[in-house]
C-alpha cells in the first residue's frame, strides 16, 4: 500500500475509534450516573470456581438482571473507596468483615436491613450499625494430607510448627501480605498478644511468633498450588479457607486432616451491602433480599460447599463442610481492632520479618 | 537545524499546536492526578512526614530488596546487551545458515512473559525441571536448587527481554549505509575491526535507547525473581505491590518507586547527555541494502554458529513445553508426571465454555488497538518537537512524560480514579470515572515513555540534510514529517505499535481499577477463570490463555514484520531492507538534491 494512503488511514481509523468510544462512553456514563433502571452491578471476590456465573444464572431466574465486576479482595475494596464520589457499583458481596469495616469507615456501603435479617446471627456482621450483614462462614485453618502424616502424629497446636525443630522448612508460609488469607493467618497469630504498650498495640513475645513463624516457613511459591507441594513433597503442613478443601482431596487423592488448636482457628464471614450513593438503590435492596434468602444460601451452599450463616439454609449445606466447621472452634479475634491495625501490622511484617 | 532558540520554536504552527496540545495533555492527565495523591500520601496532616523514609531505612529486608533490584538493572543493562546484540548480528548482519529459523526462536520473547515466561523455565530447569531431573539420574550428587536465586534471575530475564533489542536494533542495523562497509572491507579491515568501528558506533543512540529500558525492567522485575528468586534473591517490586495497595502502607510504596524512578531518570539524563555530544546518523541516502556478512575466520564461523544455535534451542524449548502443557491435565504439571493418559482438551473445553469468552478478547483488541495507536500518533509529533528543539521548556515537558516509569501504574490508576471522579473544567466539566474513556486514558498515559524513548533514538538517526532537502525544496513542515521523516522512523514507529499493543492485550494493574463493569478486559477474565480456591486448573487454564495470546499477539507480529520479511526474501535483502529501500526511493528525489557531499558516519575517535 502506498505509505501515504496508509498514514491516513492509520490516522482516520485511530480518530474513529475515540469518537466511537468517546461516543459510547457518554452513552454508558449513566450507568455510574443517576440511572435509576439498567443492569444492577454487583461487585465481588466471590466469583471464581463458576460462582459468578452461577449467581449471574440464578438472578435472572429470580428476574435481576446483574453484571458481575469481580475482583481480588484487596484490589475490590481499594476500588470501591476510591470510586465512592461516584460509585459505579451498587451491591457488593464477598470480602471480609475487615474489608467492610473500611468500607463503612470511608462512608463508602450504607445501611439496609435484609429481610433475612432474623435468619443471621448478627453478631457476625456488623451489630452496631447493620451497614453489612453475612452470608457464609469460612474456618482458616492449618491442613496436612493424613496419608502422609497420621492424625495422631500431626501436631495440635500451630506453634508447634516453629517451636519444634522437627517441622523447620516444613510447613509453607503465605507471604504475599496484600491478600486477605495471609492477613487473617497474621491477625491469627497476633491476636492472644494484644498489648496496649507494645509496639503497634502487640507485645514483644508476639511479634516474636511472627518473626519465628515466618523464619521457619517455606515461602509459598508463585503459581504452584499448596496441594502439588503437599504431593510431591516439599512441605507437610500449610493454611487453606476450608472451602477449599473438598476440591483438593478430590483432585490430588489426598485425605486432608486439620490442627484444631485449644484457642480456636481464625473465622472469615463474607458479608453483603449496598454500595452507598448509587442510583439503583432499590434493585439492589431487591438483589440483597434474594441472594441473603434462606433458600438461595442453601442451593449456594450445596453448590459451593459454603457454610451458610444463614441458619435455615444449613440444613442444605454439604455434611462434612457442616461437620468440620462445627468441629472448629473459633478463635476470638477482635476484627474492629484488627481493622485498625492490620494495615501496620503487614508493613512492619513486610519490613521486618519476611524471609 | 537543531534549534534552541525560544522564537525558532514558536515560529512553526505546528509546533505551537503540538506544545499546546501536550502542555494541557500533561497538566490534565500526568501532573494533577498524580501530585494530588503524592501530597496527601507524604503531608498526611498538611506537614511533610519523613515516616517512610525511616521506616525504610530501618528496614534491612527493604533494603536489601532495594540493593538486589539495582544489583539485577546493572547486571541486565549488560547481560542484555551482549546477548541481545549477538542475536541481532546473527539473524540481521552475518551469514548465518538458517538465520531465519533462528529469528522466529529469537522472537518468542515477542510473545509471552511474565509469570507463564518464568514458569516455563521453572519447569524445564528448576528443582522439579526436566533437565534437573535427567542431569541428577546420572549426577546424583548436583544440587537439585541449582537454578534458582540471583544466577537464575539473570539467566531468565537477560532471554526474556532482548525484544527490544530484535525490534530496534534490528531495524537500526538495516538502515546502515552498506557503502561504508564495502569501503572498509576494501581498506582490509577486519570483520571484528567494521563491526567494533562502523557498525557498534552507528547503532549507539538505539543501543542507548535500549539500555534504559533494560535497565527499568531490572528495577521493575516482579515476577521472575517471586519464582526463581528463592529466598536469597528477592526484588523491591513485589513490597511495592503489597504497600501500594493499603493505604497507610501508600506512601512507603511511593517513596519505594520514586527512588527507582529517580535511577532511571538519572540514568536517561546521562544518556542524552552522551547522545547529544555525538553525531549520529547512519541512515543509507542509497539504496544500497546491508548484506550480510561472512564470518572469514573458519573457527569463528563454526563457534558462532554453535553459540546461536544453543541459544536458539534454549529459547525455544519454554514456548514448545507451554504449548505441551496447555493440553496437559494440571495435576501432571504440577506432579511432574506426565504420562500419554494425562494429554486431554479439557482445558480448552474450560476457557471456552465460559459463556461470552469472546468479549473481553474484543474489548482488550480494541482498547490496547486504540491506545497503542493514539499513543504512537501522538509521540511522533511529541519526539520530533523535542528533537529539534531543545530548551528548558521542552526539556521539563520531556521529563514530565517519564511520570508514569516513575509511579507504579496502580498508583497513577488510583489516581486517575480520584481526579477525575467529579467534573472537571480541565476536561470541559465531564466526569470520566465510571466510563469506558479512563481506562483507554490510562492505557495511553503508560505508554508515553516507552513510545517516546524509542521514537526519539528514531529521529535521532535521521540526518539533518534530508530534511533541509525537503525544505529547499518548498515542503512545508506538516508534509516533511509526513513524507520524508516518517517514512524513516516507520519501521520502528510499526514495532513500538505492536509491542505496546501485546503488552497492553493482557493488562491487569491499570483495569482493575478502571475497567467498565460491562466491558471486562481479557487480563480480568483471565484471573478470574484462574483465581478461586477451588480452582485447581489454574496454571493449565493459563497457559491456555497463553497460547490463545501467543496466537494473536503472533498475527500482530506478523502484521508488521512477516509480509515485509517476506517480500524482502524474495529480494534478497535483508529484514526492513524493503522500509530503508523504499525511504530511500521516497528520499531519492530529496537526495539528488542535497548539495552537501554523501557523508560517512564518523566513528568517534
Amino acid at each position: 500500500m502506498n505509505k501515504r494512503i496508509r498514514f491516513t488511514a492509520i490516522m482516520a481509523t485511530a480518530l474513529l475509534g475515540t469518537g466511537a468510544l468517546a461516543s459510547c462512553a457518554t452513552a454508558d456514563a449513566g450507568s455510574g450516573g443517576d440511572d435509576a433502571g439498567g443492569t444492577l452491578i454487583v461487585y465481588t471476590n466471590s466469583n471464581g470456581d463458576g460462582r459468578g456465573e452461577w449467581v449471574t444464572a440464578q438472578a435472572k431466574e429470580a428476574g435481576i438482571d446483574i453484571e458481575i465486576v469481580g475482583l481480588g479482595g484487596a484490589d475490590l475494596a481499594n476500588r470501591i473507596v476510591a470510586e465512592k464520589n461516584n460509585p459505579v457499583g451498587d451491591v457488593v458481596f464477598g470480602l471480609n468483615n475487615m474489608f467492610f469495616e473500611t468500607l463503612k469507615e470511608e462512608d463508602a456501603v450504607t445501611a439496609y436491613e435484609p429481610a433475612w435479617a432474623g435468619e443471621v446471627d448478627q453478631e457476625s456482621g456488623d451489630p452496631e450499625d447493620g451497614v453489612f450483614w453475612p452470608l457464609v462462614e469460612q474456618a482458616i485453618v492449618t491442613v496436612y494430607d493424613t496419608n502422609t502424616i497420621p492424625a495422631a502424629d500431626a501436631p495440635t497446636e500451630v506453634a508447634d510448627l516453629w517451636e519444634d525443630a522437627a517441622y523447620d522448612g516444613r510447613y509453607e508460609v503465605n507471604t504475599a501480605l496484600g491478600q486477605a488469607t495471609p492477613q487473617l493467618v497474621l491477625a491469627g497469630l497476633l491476636a492472644p498478644y494484644l498489648d496496649d504498650d507494645g509496639d503497634l498495640g502487640v507485645s514483644d513475645k508476639g511479634w516474636e511468633q511472627v518473626e519465628e513463624y515466618f523464619a521457619h516457613g517455606s515461602p509459598a511459591e508463585e503459581g504452584t498450588d499448596l496441594y502439588a507441594r503437599m504431593t510431591r513433597g516439599d512441605v507437610d503442613f500449610g493454611v487453606l479457607p476450608s472451602s477449599g478443601i473438598t476440591a483438593r482431596d478430590a483432585e490430588y487423592g489426598t485425605k486432608t486432616g486439620v490442627i484444631s488448636p485449644a484457642d480456636g482457628v481464625p473465622y472469615v464471614t463474607e458479608q453483603i451491602a449496598v454500595i452507598a450513593g448509587t442510583p439503583r438503590e432499590t434493585a439492589a435492596e431487591e438483589f440483597i433480599d434474594w441472594f441473603g434468602s434462606a433458600e438461595t444460601q442453601g442451593a449456594f451452599a450445596a453448590e459451593f460447599a459454603s457454610y451458610p450463616v444463614n441458619e435455615k439454609a444449613r440444613a442444605e449445606a454439604l455434611p462434612e463442610v457442616v461437620e468440620l466447621i462445627e468441629s472448629l472452634p473459633k478463635q476470638d479475634i477482635d476484627y474492629s481492632l484488627t481493622r485498625e491495625n492490620i494495615g501496620a501490622w503487614v508493613e512492619k511484617t513486610e519490613l521486618e520479618y519476611l524471609p | 537545524m537543531r534549534n534552541s532558540s525560544w522564537r525558532g520554536m514558536l515560529r512553526s504552527p505546528l509546533v505551537v499546536i503540538v506544545l499546546v496540545v501536550l502542555v494541557w495533555f500533561v497538566a490534565t492527565f500526568l501532573v494533577l492526578p498524580n501530585a494530588t495523591l503524592l501530597i496527601s500520601t507524604f503531608f498526611p496532616d498538611g506537614r511533610f512526614s519523613f515516616r517512610a523514609l525511616e521506616k525504610l531505612v530501618s528496614s534491612e529486608r527493604a533494603l536489601n530488596s532495594l540493593w538486589h533490584s539495582f544489583a539485577l538493572a546493572a547486571t541486565l543493562a549488560v547481560t542484555v546487551n551482549v546477548v541481545g546484540i549477538f542475536i541481532v548480528l546473527v539473524t540481521d548482519y552475518f551469514k548465518i545458515r538458517g538465520s531465519r529459523v533462528l529469528w522466529l526462536g529469537y522472537a518468542t520473547t515477542l510473545i509471552y512473559g511474565g509469570i507463564v515466561l518464568a514458569a516455563g523455565y521453572n519447569f524445564i530447569y528448576g528443582k522439579y525441571g526436566f533437565i534437573t531431573n535427567a542431569v541428577r539420574n546420572v549426577f546424583p550428587d548436583i544440587d537439585p536448587n541449582w537454578f534458582s536465586g540471583y544466577f537464575a534471575v539473570v539467566v531468565v530475564m537477560t532471554l526474556a527481554t532482548t525484544t527490544n533489542h530484535m525490534l530496534f536494533l534490528g531495524s537500526s542495523l538495516a538502515k546502515i549505509d552498506y557503502q561504508t562497509i564495502e569501503a572498509a572491507r576494501n581498506m582490509g579491515a577486519s570483520t571484528l575491526t567494521i563491526l567494533w568501528r562502523i557498525v557498534l558506533p552507528a547503532l549507539r543512540p538505539m543501543i542507548f535507547a535500549v539500555t534504559v529500558l533494560t535497565f527499568l525492567t531490572g528495577l521493575g522485575a516482579l515476577t521472575a525473581p517471586l519464582v526463581l528468586g528463592g529466598t536469597d534473591f528477592q526484588t523491591i517490586a513485589p513490597m511495592i505491590l503489597t504497600f501500594s495497595k493499603s493505604s497507610g502502607s501508600r506512601d512507603l510504596a511511593a517513596l519505594l518507586a520514586i527512588i527507582l524512578g529517580l535511577a532511571t531518570i538519572v540514568l536517561l539524563a546521562m544518556m542524552n547527555r552522551v547522545e547529544k555530544s555525538g553525531v549520529y546518523f547512519s541512515v543509507a541516502k542509497v539504496a544500497t541494502p546491508l548484506q550480510k556478512q561472512r564470518i572469514r575466520n573458519p573457527l569463528a564461523n563454526v563457534l558462532v554458529h554453535v553459540a546461536a544455535y544453543v541459544l536458539f534451542v534454549i529459547y525455544a524449548l519454554p514456548v514448545l513445553l507451554i504449548v505441551l502443557f496447555s493440553f496437559l491435565e494440571s495435576t501432571a504439571i504440577s506432579t511432574g508426571t506426565i504420562t500419554w493418559d494425562a494429554f486431554t482438551l479439557a482445558n480448552y473445553a474450560t476457557v471456552f465454555g465460559t459463556p461470552a469468552v469472546l468479549k473481553p478478547f474484543v474489548v482488550s483488541v480494541v482498547y490496547s488497538a486504540l491506545a497503542s495507536l493514539i499513543v504512537v500518533l501522538g509521540m511522533l509529533f511529541v519526539a520530533r518537537v523535542f528533537q529539534k528543539h531543545r530548551n528548558p521548556v521542552t526539556s521539563l515537558l520531556e521529563y514530565l512524560l517519564h511520570i508514569p516509569w516513575i509511579l507504579p501504574t496502580i498508583l497513577i490508576a488510583l489516581a486517575l480514579v480520584m481526579t477525575f471522579d467529579r467534573p472537571n473544567p480541565l476536561i470541559g466539566g465531564q466526569v470520566l470515572t465510571g466510563t469506558t474513556m479512563l481506562l483507554l486514558v490510562a492505557y495511553v498515559i503508560i505508554k508515553i515513555p516507552f513510545t517516546l524513548r524509542l521514537l526519539k533514538a528514531a529521529f535521532a538517526s535521521v540526518p539533518e540534510s534530508l530534511e533541509d532537502a525537503a525544505r529547499i525544496l518548498g515542503a512545508g513542515p506538516l508534509f516533511t514529517l509526513r513524507t520524508v521523516l516518517v517514512p524513516l522512523v516507520l519501521p520502528t514507529a510499526a514495532a513500538i505499535t505492536a509491542l505496546n499493543f501485546n503488552s497492553l492485550l493482557d493488562d491487569y494493574d491499570a483495569a482493575v481499577f478502571l475497567y467498565h463493569p460491562l466491558y471486562e478486559p481479557l487480563g480480568l477474565a483471565i484471573r478470574a477463570s484462574t483465581e478461586g480456591e477451588n480452582n485447581l486448573d489454574a496454571m493449565s487454564i493459563t497457559f491456555v490463555y497463553t497460547v490463545l495470546l501467543m496466537i494473536i499477539m503472533g498475527f500482530t507480529m506478523w502484521l508488521v514484520y512477516g509480509r515485509g520479511r517476506a517480500s524482502s526474501t524474495r529480494r534478497r535483502t535483508p529484514r526492513l531492507g524493503a522500509g530503508a529501500a523504499a525511504a530511500g526511493a521516497v528520499t531519492g528525489s530529496a537526495a539528488a538534491a542535497e548539495v552537501a557531499p554523501v557523508r560517512v558516519p564518523v566513528p568517534p575517535a
